[in-house]
């Protein structure tokens, strides 16, 4: 028999599966998470989420992105190729600006969008949940909770009690 | 004194220890105003500019006011409902408060603007015709005047009568006049601006005027609108409904007015300093002499751009208090300089750094003093916020069922 990857309890309700991820982030597990067919207002807070590193990623390709586009057209137009356009200094900041922001919005966004694919650890070629029939209710109209059985306070029976007494009606695991 | 259930039993802001603040500012103001016009040594014509300084000031925060209602409107958000009705105030100051203000330069017009002067216009002011001519710059002014009124009093006006009645028209016509006054705003705001303002050197062309002045308007008012919720929440009854959304949606306007009011204004100098033409790039010329270099290139770009851009990425920032107090001040400071380095060339041509600072510095506080009175009565005369607005408890974010749900279920139950 395969290993166990998480335990999977099912939801009928946002506002059921709210309540629980409230109950499982009090309880302090840490490997788990909800997957619901629709964006659920309040979740973040439920599961005990903090604001988002991604942006870290945008600041710092957007300031690699501004530096690299002044950096250039200095060496370009002052350093390496000298030409005198009608009278104005070689280097100015403010001739500079433009190409500069456009390459602080091009690596911000590189920045964003690899740093979003670097923390969710994608792309990935497989995931355990995904062999599940029962999950891919997550896309209709059901709601589960994940707990991961790598969490130090996971326990086969004290998890399912909590996931059941959160007004689970159906809970399995899920096979790595 | 109050006569709406509302504010009865709290007698109006619980701020006694503030209270004499507009009566400070207003003598404080008045004492500085009076030393840097004797200090200056030019008379009448500082004082002048000065309450045109101070003028221009206080529009910006009272067309801001008026935007702010007219986009609430526009947008049917439910944020804004707690800001809505000192939003609604804060426009209303335009007339007659304002006007009353503006009369000083009604009549010292001659003194501040030199095209009035000129007894043969030259061709950068006959091609402005019949706008800079002395008639049609009073005419301007009073159609200026009149639209705002007429605009800002009818938003209130539905406003306060869908407290009393709860109807959906008022709704309907408060989107009436949002609709049409959107473009009546960006008209007449564009006028006020190039008519006294751009107007000091008429000489001058730039199509961004209009919008920079629009963005730096906006763009202090939005802290403004900050604090004065935060100090209605903590001490009146508008605490039940402001939400961390409301100031969250400030936080995110007051940062993307402050990229927007670098991009208007890097635009306008980019595109004159590319053209290369006289008569677009003496305004900026001017404007590199002295300590005024120092302003433009540093104060203004970091100050009014890079420092509270920076600050207003971090989601957390926007919602304390630590942060958009001191912010909120710093935005007050930096839209003083900005509208020094738009004004005050024309009259110290080399330094920022004169005693008419003094008497332009006692201008605002004494503006800001005289619309306090007038905004803190208009406050305790009328309910807080919207009482009976559509959104009002989506704002609160309670979830009331629909009428024909409620009506249903005990018909079914009985």
């Amino acid at each position: 028999m395969p290993a166990s990857y998480a335990i999977l309890a099912e939801y009928e309700t946002p506002a059921a599966v709210l309540h629980a991820a409230g109950k499982v982030r009090d309880a302090g597990y840490r490997h788990w998470d909800v997957f619901t067919p629709f964006p659920v207002h309040g979740m973040d807070g439920a599961m005990g989420i903090r604001n988002s590193k991604v942006g870290w990623f945008s600041f710092i390709g957007g300031c690699t992105g501004y530096t690299t586009g002044m950096l250039m057209i200095w060496f370009m137009n002052a350093y390496d190729y000298r030409i005198v356009i009608g009278g104005k200094p070689m280097f100015s900041p403010f001739a500079a600006f433009p190409p500069s922001y456009e390459l602080t919005i091009l690596f911000g966004a590189f920045g964003a969008l690899l740093g979003m694919l670097f923390l969710n650890r994608l792309p990935r070629l497989h995931h355990p949940l995904l062999k599940n029939r029962r999950f891919a209710m997550a896309t209709h109209d059901r709601f589960f909770v994940v707990i991961e059985t790598s969490d130090p306070q996971y326990s086969e029976i004290e998890t399912r009690q909590l996931l059941e007494s959160l007004g689970s009606r159906h809970i399995e695991m899920v096979e790595e | 004194m109050s006569t709406n259930p509302h504010s009865a039993g709290r007698s109006g802001l619980e701020l006694s220890k503030f209270r004499n603040l507009p009566v400070i500012l207003i003598v404080a103001g008045a004492i500085g105003a009076g030393l840097g016009v004797a200090a200056s040594g030019k008379g009448v014509t500082q004082f002048a500019f000065s309450w045109l300084l101070a003028f221009m000031f206080a529009l910006s925060l009272c067309m801001g006011g008026l935007f702010l209602v007219i986009v609430h409107h526009l947008f049917d958000a439910s944020w804004s409902v707690p800001t809505r009705r000192l939003c609604e105030h804060l426009a209303c100051l335009l007339a007659p408060t304002m006007l009353i203000l503006f009369l000083p330069i009604a009549i010292l017009a001659k003194t501040i603007y030199p095209w009035m002067r000129l007894t043969n216009p030259d061709h950068a002011v006959q091609s402005k015709y019949p706008l800079f001519t002395t008639p049609g710059y009073y005419i301007a002014s009073a159609i200026l005047f009149g639209i705002w009124w007429l605009y800002s009093n009818r938003l209130r006006y539905w406003s306060l009568r869908q407290d009393e009645t709860g109807s959906a028209d008022c709704t309907r016509r408060m989107r009436f006049f949002a609709a049409s006054g959107v473009v009546l705003f960006a008209l007449t705001l564009t006028l006020a601006a190039i008519l006294w303002m751009k107007g000091l050197m008429s000489e001058w062309y730039s199509t961004m005027y209009g919008v920079t002045y629009f963005a730096a308007s906006i763009w202090v008012t939005l802290p403004t609108v900050y604090v004065i919720t935060l100090i209605l929440q903590r001490t009146t009854v508008l605490g039940n409904l402001v939400k961390e959304k409301t100031y969250y949606m400030l936080g995110s306007l007051f940062l993307a007015f402050t990229v927007f009011w670098a991009y208007v204004n890097f635009s306008q100098y980019f595109i004159i300093w590319n053209a290369n033409m006289p008569e677009e790039t003496f305004w900026y010329v001017l404007r590199e002499k002295g300590t005024w270099d120092v302003v433009g290139k540093y104060i203004i770009i970091f100050g009014h751009f890079f420092i509270p851009f920076v600050m207003l990425l971090r989601i957390d920032f926007k919602l304390k208090l630590a942060t958009m107090l001191p912010l909120a001040a710093w935005a007050w400071a930096m839209h003083f300089v900005d509208l020094e380095f738009q004004i005050m060339p024309a009259v110290h041509p080399n330094t920022i750094l004169t005693p008419g600072l003094l008497s332009d510095l006692g201008c605002v506080l004494l503006f800001t003093g005289v619309l306090m009175i007038v905004f803190i009565r208009s406050l305790n005369r009328h309910p807080l916020y919207p009482l009976k607005d559509p959104r009002i408890a989506e704002a609160m974010d309670v979830y009331v069922p629909p009428a024909a749900e409620v009506s249903v279920t005990p018909q079914g139950a009985k």
